[in-house]
C-alpha cells in the first residue's frame, strides 16, 4: 500500500513542481501517472523514493511515513528502475541485480541464489547471462535486468520511470505481459511513469492523469473513456489513442 | 596495483640504505657543466683520491653559476672552481671597471669573505677571460685583429652567446656599449655555450663571445679578435671553499696549494680541445695531466676513443646501470606521490566545483613555469640534489592527474548516478562503486601521460645534481661528445616507452571487461 498526500514540490520558492498531490494505491496494484513533459508526474515518482526531497506533504509506505527514516534506507525499500535500465556498465548482470545487497552485506550464499531466482524469474538463464556485461544484452534484456536489480531486496514497492521508453514496439509489448506477470506473481504495489497512454491504461489498475502539477483525474480506462472530467482530459486521451492507431 | 605498491616501498628502503656512511667524511667537488670545469673538477678529485687519500664525492655537472654558488653556500657541495671575473660581476654584483687582474683577485677575496664567509684559493695560473670569436677564414674580417678596427654597424651578423652572458652586466650590454657596436636585435641569439662553437664552424652564426681557453678556437680554425682597449675583465681561476670547510679537510690545504700556478693557459686549451675535439674523457685527460706534471704515478691512458658506440655503452655499463636506477627512483617516487595527491584532489573538485576554477589557475601556471626556472627557484629553499628535483616532477605531473580525475568523475553518466543512488547507494558507495570505476580509463589516461612527462622531465634533474639520464646528455653537450648524449637520451626514451606500454598493460587489466567491450548495435 502506498499512500500521499498533499504531496508538494517548490523550487527557488515559487516555481511550482507538483502541487499538493494526494493518492492512495492498495497493495498489489499498478498505478499508472501519465501527462505530457514537464506536468510533474517524474518529480512525483522522484519524490517518492526521495531522490527529490518534498517541499511537504506525507508519504506512507505501509504504514510507515517516509520522515520517519533516513533517505538511504527508505530507497532500500523501494524498487527503482529508470529508462534503459540504468546498468552499470562496468559490472555483469549477476553484478548488477546483486548491487544493493553486496552493499548490505549479504552473504554470497543468499546473493547469488536470490540473484539465479529472480534472472530464472525474468526469463534470462543464470547459466548463460550472469557473467555478460550489459552492453552484451539487448535493450529487452537489459530492461528485464533493471526489474530483477530492483527486486533484489524485495520491496514491497516498484518505482518505474517510462521503463519501456527506449524499446521497439514489439519488445516494449511483451514487457508489458510480463509486468503484469510479475505483478500478479509477487503481489507488489507498482508505480509507472508513463507518456503513452495506450500503455497506462494496458497497465493500470489506476490511471493518474497529470497537468501543471495537479492530478486532474484518476479512474479506469472505462472512466476516462466514458467520463472525461473535462475537455483537455477528453482532447489529451483522444489525441493519445489517435496517434497509436 | 599490489606490484606497484611493492616497487615503491623497494625504492623507499633504496633510497634510505643508499644514503649510509662511508668511513671517513668526503669532500663533495662541484663544477658547472662546460668541459673546463669537469677536467678540473676531475682533477681536485684526482688529487685529493690519489695523493692526498681523501675520500670524494664528485658533484660535477651542476647547473650554472646561480646554482653551483647556491650549492656551496648551502653546503650541498664543499668547494668549485670558479673565476674572479665571474665573481666580481655576477655575484657580487659589481660593474665592471677594474682591469688589473691582481685587483679584482683581491676585491673578490675581501668581499666574498665578508659577506659569505667563502675563501678564494691561490689562482690556479690561466686567465679564461672571453674573447669574440669570428671563424678564421670569414672574408668580412680578414684585415680586422682588433675590436677597435670593427665595424660598428655590425647588424648583418648573427651575435651568439651563452644565455648567462646576456644577463651579466659586464655582459653583452656593456660590451656592446664599451666598443660602440650596433647589432640587429633579431640577429642575437642566447645559446648552450657548448653548442655556440659548432654553430659558428657550421656557419650557423658569424660571431661568437667565446671562453678564451676553450680547445675549440684551436681545432676549428677559428680567430679571436683582440680586445685591445681591455674591455674584458680578467678570469683567473681559483678554487671557492668555506673558511669551515678548509678547517676540516686538511687535504684541502694540501690541494689548493698543488694547484697554485698549476695550469698555463696555453695547457688549458690543449685539455680542453682533448675533451671537446678528441672525445677523450675529462677525468683521463685530468689523470694524464697530473702525471706528466708528476704528481701522481701512474701510466699514461693516452688511449683512443673507441668510435663504436656498442663498446662505449659496455665500458659504461656500470655507470648506465647506476644513472637509469637513479632515474626510476626519482621519477616512480615523485609520481607515486603525485598520485597520491592527486587522486583525492580531483574528487574534491567534483564535489565542490567552486574550487575547481583557482585550483586549475594554480595547478595550470606552476606546468606553464619552464622546468629550469622551476628548479632555479627551489634551490635557494631546498638546496641542490634530489629534493628539488623531486618537488619539480612532482609538481609537473599534478596537472594530467588532477585534470584527468576530476574530467574523468565530471564525465560519468549522470543516468547511472541517479540509478545507484534510486537502489539506496550512499554518496560515497556511489564513489566507489560506479564514479571511480567508470572513470578508471579516463584516470589511467592522465597517469600513463605524468609519467611519460616525468620520465622525460627527470633529465633535467642532473642539472641539480639529482643524477639520472640526463647527466650524460649534459655532459655530452658541453663536450661535444654524442656518444655521450646518446647514452643518456636512448635509456631514457626507451624507459618512457617501456613504462606507456606497461601501463596500457595494466590498464587493460585494471579497467572492467564491461567498458572495453565494443557494443554490438
Amino acid at each position: 500500500m502506498i499512500k500521499v498526500e498533499n504531496l508538494t514540490k517548490v523550487y527557488n520558492s515559487n516555481i511550482l513542481a507538483v502541487d499538493s498531490v494526494s493518492f492512495e494505491i492498495p497493495k498489489g496494484k499498478i498505478a499508472c501517472i501519465i501527462g505530457t513533459s514537464g506536468c510533474g508526474k517524474t518529480t512525483t515518482l522522484k519524490m517518492l523514493n526521495r531522490l527529490i526531497e518534498p517541499s511537504s506533504g506525507k508519504i506512507w509506505i505501509n504504514e510507515r511515513e517516509c520522515h520517519e527514516m533516513d533517505a538511504v534506507k527508505w530507497r532500500r525499500s523501494i524498487g527503482y528502475v529508470i529508462q534503459k535500465a540504468g546498468l552499470l556498465p562496468h559490472m555483469t548482470v549477476r553484478e548488477n541485480i546483486e548491487l544493493l545487497s553486496k552493499i548490505m552485506k549479504r552473504t554470497k550464499k543468499e546473493r547469488n541464489s536470490k540473484s539465479n531466482q529472480l534472472m530464472e524469474m525474468i526469463d534470462l538463464d543464470p547459466q548463460e547471462f550472469a557473467s555478460r556485461y550489459p552492453i552484451e544484452l539487448s535493450g529487452g534484456q537489459q530492461q528485464r535486468v533493471g526489474i530483477a536489480r530492483a527486486l533484489m531486496e524485495d520491496p514491497p514497492v516498484l518505482l518505474m520511470d517510462e521503463p519501456f521508453g527506449a524499446l521497439d514496439p514489439i519488445t516494449r509489448n511483451t514487457m508489458h505481459d510480463e509486468v503484469l506477470r510479475l505483478n500478479s506473481k509477487l503481489g507488489k504495489t507498482f508505480v509507472i511513469v508513463t507518456h503513452d497512454m495506450e500503455e497506462a491504461f494496458k497497465l493500470g489498475d489506476e490511471v493518474l492523469l497529470m497537468d501543471n502539477g495537479s492530478i486532474i483525474q484518476k479512474g479506469t480506462k472505462e472512466d476516462f473513456l466514458s467520463h472525461p472530467k473535462n475537455e483537455f482530459v477528453q482532447s489529451f486521451v483522444s489525441q493519445q489513442l489517435n496517434k497509436d492507431l | 596495483m599490489r606490484l606497484l605498491i611493492h616497487i615503491v616501498f623497494l625504492m623507499f628502503i633504496f633510497t634510505f640504505t643508499s644514503h649510509a656512511t662511508s668511513m671517513r667524511e668526503p669532500i663533495k667537488i662541484g663544477s658547472k657543466v662546460f668541459s673546463e670545469a669537469l677536467i678540473l673538477g676531475e682533477m681536485m678529485a684526482i688529487i685529493l683520491e690519489k695523493k692526498l687519500d681523501q675520500p670524494v664525492i664528485r658533484r660535477l655537472n651542476l647547473g650554472g653559476t646561480k646554482i653551483v654558488f647556491d650549492a656551496l653556500i648551502n653546503e650541498d657541495i664543499d668547494l668549485y672552481p670558479e673565476y674572479t671575473g665571474t665573481g666580481y660581476v655576477f655575484i657580487l654584483k659589481q660593474a665592471s671597471v677594474i682591469q688589473d687582474p691582481e685587483v679584482i683577485y683581491n676585491k673578490v677575496k675581501k668581499d666574498y669573505y665578508e659577506k659569505y664567509k667563502v675563501l678564494w684559493s691561490p689562482p690556479i695560473g690561466f686567465n679564461n677571460s672571453y674573447a669574440l670569436v669570428v671563424r678564421g677564414d670569414d672574408p668580412h674580417f680578414q684585415e680586422i685583429q682588433t675590436l677597435s678596427q670593427l665595424p660598428k654597424d655590425l647588424s648583418k651578423f648573427n651575435f651568439t652567446a651563452a644565455h648567462e652572458y646576456m644577463e651579466r652586466t659586464d655582459g653583452y650590454n656593456a660590451f656592446k656599449k664599451f666598443y660602440q657596436l650596433q647589432f640587429d636585435p633579431d640577429n642575437v641569439i642566447g645559446m648552450d655555450a657548448g653548442l655556440m662553437y659548432g654553430a659558428l664552424k657550421e656557419e650557423q652564426v658569424d660571431m661568437i663571445m667565446a671562453y678564451a681557453t676553450d680547445g675549440r678556437i684551436e681545432a676549428y680554425n677559428l680567430k679571436a679578435i683582440k680586445d685591445d682597449q681591455n674591455f674584458f675583465p680578467p678570469y683567473w681561476a681559483a678554487w671557492n671553499y668555506k673558511e669551515k670547510t678548509l678547517n676540516k679537510f686538511p687535504a684541502l690545504k694540501e690541494a689548493v696549494e698543488i694547484f697554485h700556478n698549476l695550469i698555463t693557459e696555453k695547457e688549458m686549451i690543449s685539455m680542453n680541445a682533448a675533451v671537446d675535439e678528441y672525445k677523450r674523457s675529462p677525468r683521463d685527460v685530468a689523470n694524464d695531466f697530473l702525471i706528466k706534471k708528476g704528481i701522481i704515478k701512474g701510466v699514461l691512458s693516452n688511449k683512443k676513443v673507441d668510435s663504436s658506440f656498442i663498446n662505449f655503452a659496455y665500458k659504461k655499463r656500470k655507470y648506465l646501470l647506476k644513472i637509469t636506477k637513479d632515474h626510476i627512483k626519482l621519477s616512480a617516487l615523485s609520481l607515486f606521490l603525485a598520485i597520491l595527491i592527486s587522486l583525492p584532489t580531483g574528487i574534491i573538485l567534483t564535489r565542490y566545483q567552486k574550487l575547481s576554477g583557482p585550483v586549475f589557475g594554480v595547478i595550470n601556471t606552476i606546468q606553464t613555469i619552464p622546468s629550469l626556472a622551476l628548479l632555479g627557484l627551489l634551490i635557494p629553499i631546498t638546496g641542490i640534489g634530489f629534493t628539488p628535483a623531486l618537488i619539480a616532477l612532482f609538481l609537473y605531473s599534478l596537472l594530467p592527474l588532477i585534470r584527468n580525475t576530476y574530467a574523468g568523475i565530471q564525465g560519468v553518466d549522470k543516468n547511472y548516478i541517479e540509478a545507484s543512488r534510486g537502489l539506496g547507494l550512499t554518496s560515497f558507495q556511489i564513489l566507489k562503486t560506479v564514479e571511480i570505476p567508470l572513470a578508471l580509463p579516463v584516470i589511467l589516461a592522465g597517469v600513463r601521460t605524468s609519467s611519460v612527462i616525468v620520465i622525460g622531465t627527470a633529465t633535467l634533474a642532473a642539472l641539480v645534481g639529482a643524477g639520472g639520464l640526463g647527466e650524460p646528455i649534459f655532459r655530452g653537450v658541453a663536450t661535444i661528445n654524442s656518444q655521450l648524449i646518446i647514452l643518456g637520451a636512448i635509456p631514457s626514451a626507451l624507459l618512457a616507452i617501456f613504462v606507456d606500454k606497461l601501463l596500457a598493460l595494466t590498464e587493460s587489466r585494471l579497467i572492467s571487461k564491461g567498458l572495453q567491450l565494443k557494443s554490438k548495435h
